[in-house]
């Protein structure tokens, strides 16, 4: 589960806090394609290699490198698995090795560039740029509380998790599908529990005027500054520079 | 005469899934300005009681609904909750299902952000809350830091951003150490001197009995008593029923017995100074 580690965000300062989430939207989205577009390895490696700054700038380092440790088995089954897939007809060893490098490098680069957007953005500015983006609010509320609630989800699952093996429960039992099985009793309970948390949590918030009107007001408002328009000329440009890097090799 | 804020009259209610009603016949009235504290055992319809004073019952819940509720004027049947919740604020058992946004400042601006109030005024009532609660400084923090007794009063505070007349409380500190409930008990005796009106669902009659003006005890869905604290508390029959009588009532009823008197202090400070000597 570190992988998701990766993802939580924890608040900073640094200039890649401050930006706009609809600039790193842009930037998320222009290095999600050329991740996705590429299939030379070596220009994935160089898209790889310009996440480097980003992560030293947003101070993230840690927390990124714990998610490509915990990504780490992955990797290696995509390699594994896209060189079997790739060998079998013509048995070029190099063509599959190749192949597979470059499947591998595509899944890291996708867990970076969005562990670098996850763990630069809080999730109140994200879904504040959701309802700037003309998302209907409700909708964008629905995956701020998603957020909200993550840990207050795992924490319950530990407390069920401890209750059934008090109860003489034993998890690492079995084959792969006992142990699958093995799960239902913290399942059912955990999702029992949600449901009737989902029915507080919406009292909640009718108490406080949930649908009073039409249209809502917000503390705050997003504005794009200078910073943003400089963000978004830089990673073009790095963008492009890849592109046609990946047009010469 | 002044006009009750709370009337309920002839209530019964009965939830959709359930049998039988878990309110039954309740009336009852509370002035403004009032602080009325609402106790009985557990599964006795506090909680029930607490959802019908803000229009949650019947509005979300539906079920069988007799009688009437009308608070500030407004019948909660036919007044909406969003509209109701700008009258009274209700705070629940458990913070954390309270709690639902990231920050809490958000947290308490969710409220006049409902009401499309202007960013100044959100802003103004966030701050005016929270300074009230006396929780400024956790502005910037995520409610999941937060110890639980600042969850709930980030709870008060996000209600009191509604700037209603009336708070209700569903057994605030039920989840909270003796030191955070005792804060959030004081909390609410200082905000209904500033005139808020306040109706606590409350175990802890150790720690409030002597803030409150009235108690009402609940049994089996009725309202089986109504009067001053101490009425209520010295009264005889009041031992039966599942509440726990504050140990400082218990000394003093024996006092009484033993020395013929009639001693009725709810604090140990009272208490102190009659064995000491001086009068009550």
């Amino acid at each position: 589960m570190k992988v998701f580690k990766a993802f939580e965000f924890k608040r900073g300062s640094t200039v890649l806090h401050q930006i706009d989430p609809r600039s790193k939207l842009v930037y998320l989205i222009l290095f999600t394609f050329l991740t996705v577009y590429f299939t030379n390895p070596v220009a994935l490696l160089a898209i790889f290699l310009s996440f480097l700054p980003m992560v030293y700038i947003g101070k993230i380092s840690a927390r990124w490198q714990q998610s490509l440790r915990g990504a780490l088995f992955f990797i290696v089954f995509i390699f594994v698995f896209n060189f079997i897939a790739t060998v079998y007809p013509s048995w070029n060893f190099y063509g599959a090795a190749v192949s597979g490098i470059a499947m591998s490098l595509r899944f890291l680069n996708l867990i970076s560039v969005f562990s670098i957007f996850f763990l630069t953005t809080s999730p109140e500015d994200l879904t504040q740029s959701m309802v700037q983006l003309r998302v209907p609010y409700d909708y964008a509320l629905t995956f701020n509380m998603a957020m909200r609630f993550v840990p207050t989800l795992s924490r319950e699952a530990q407390y069920i998790m401890d209750a059934q093996r008090s109860r003489g429960l034993e998890m690492e039992r079995g084959n792969f599908i006992a142990r699958i099985r093995n799960y239902i009793p913290i399942l059912v309970p955990l999702i029992i529990s949600s449901f009737r948390r989902a029915e507080l949590v919406a009292d909640a918030m009718e108490s406080r005027g949930f649908g009073a009107s039409k249209k809502r007001t917000s503390l705050y408002v997003l504005k794009m500054s200078q910073t943003d328009v400089l963000f978004i000329l830089i990673v073009s440009t790095a963008a492009l520079a890849l592109f046609c890097l990946n047009l010469l090799l | 005469m002044v006009l009750p804020i709370i009337e309920v009259k002839g209530l019964t209610y009965t939830y959709p899934e359930s049998e039988s009603p878990s309110l039954k016949d309740v009336n009852f009235k509370a002035e403004a300005g009032e602080f009325v504290l609402v106790t009985g055992p557990s599964g006795c319809g506090k909680t029930t009681f607490c959802r019908a004073l803000n229009g949650l019952i019947p509005n979300s819940y539906g079920g069988e609904f007799r009688g009437s509720v009308v608070v500030d004027g407004l019948s909660t049947t036919s007044t909406p909750v969003y509209e109701l919740a700008q009258r009274v604020g209700l705070v629940f058992q458990n913070p954390e299902n309270e709690l639902f946004c990231t920050t809490v400042e958000r947290e308490v601006a969710f409220g006049p952000e409902n009401l499309a109030l202007s960013r100044e005024e959100i802003a103004m009532r966030v701050e005016e809350a929270l300074s009230t609660v006396g929780i400024l400084h956790l502005k910037e923090k995520s409610p999941e830091e937060l110890s639980g007794g600042e969850q709930q009063k980030v709870a008060i505070a996000a209600l009191l951003a509604m700037k209603p007349k009336i708070l209700v409380l569903d057994e605030p500190t039920a989840n909270l150490d003796p030191l955070s409930a005792k804060s959030i008990l004081e909390l609410m005796s200082r905000l209904n001197e500033s005139g808020v009106t306040v109706v606590l669902v409350e175990h802890r009659l150790e720690m409030v009995s002597h803030m409150a003006d009235r108690c009402i005890v609940f049994d089996g869905g009725r309202i089986v008593m109504d009067g001053s604290p101490e009425d209520v508390l010295y009264s005889d029959s009041v031992a039966d029923l599942g509440i726990g009588i504050p140990k400082v009532v218990l000394v003093s009823k024996h006092l009484n017995r033993s020395r013929n008197g009639s001693l009725r202090c709810l604090t140990p400070d009272g208490l102190a100074s009659y064995v000491r000597g001086f009068p009550v």
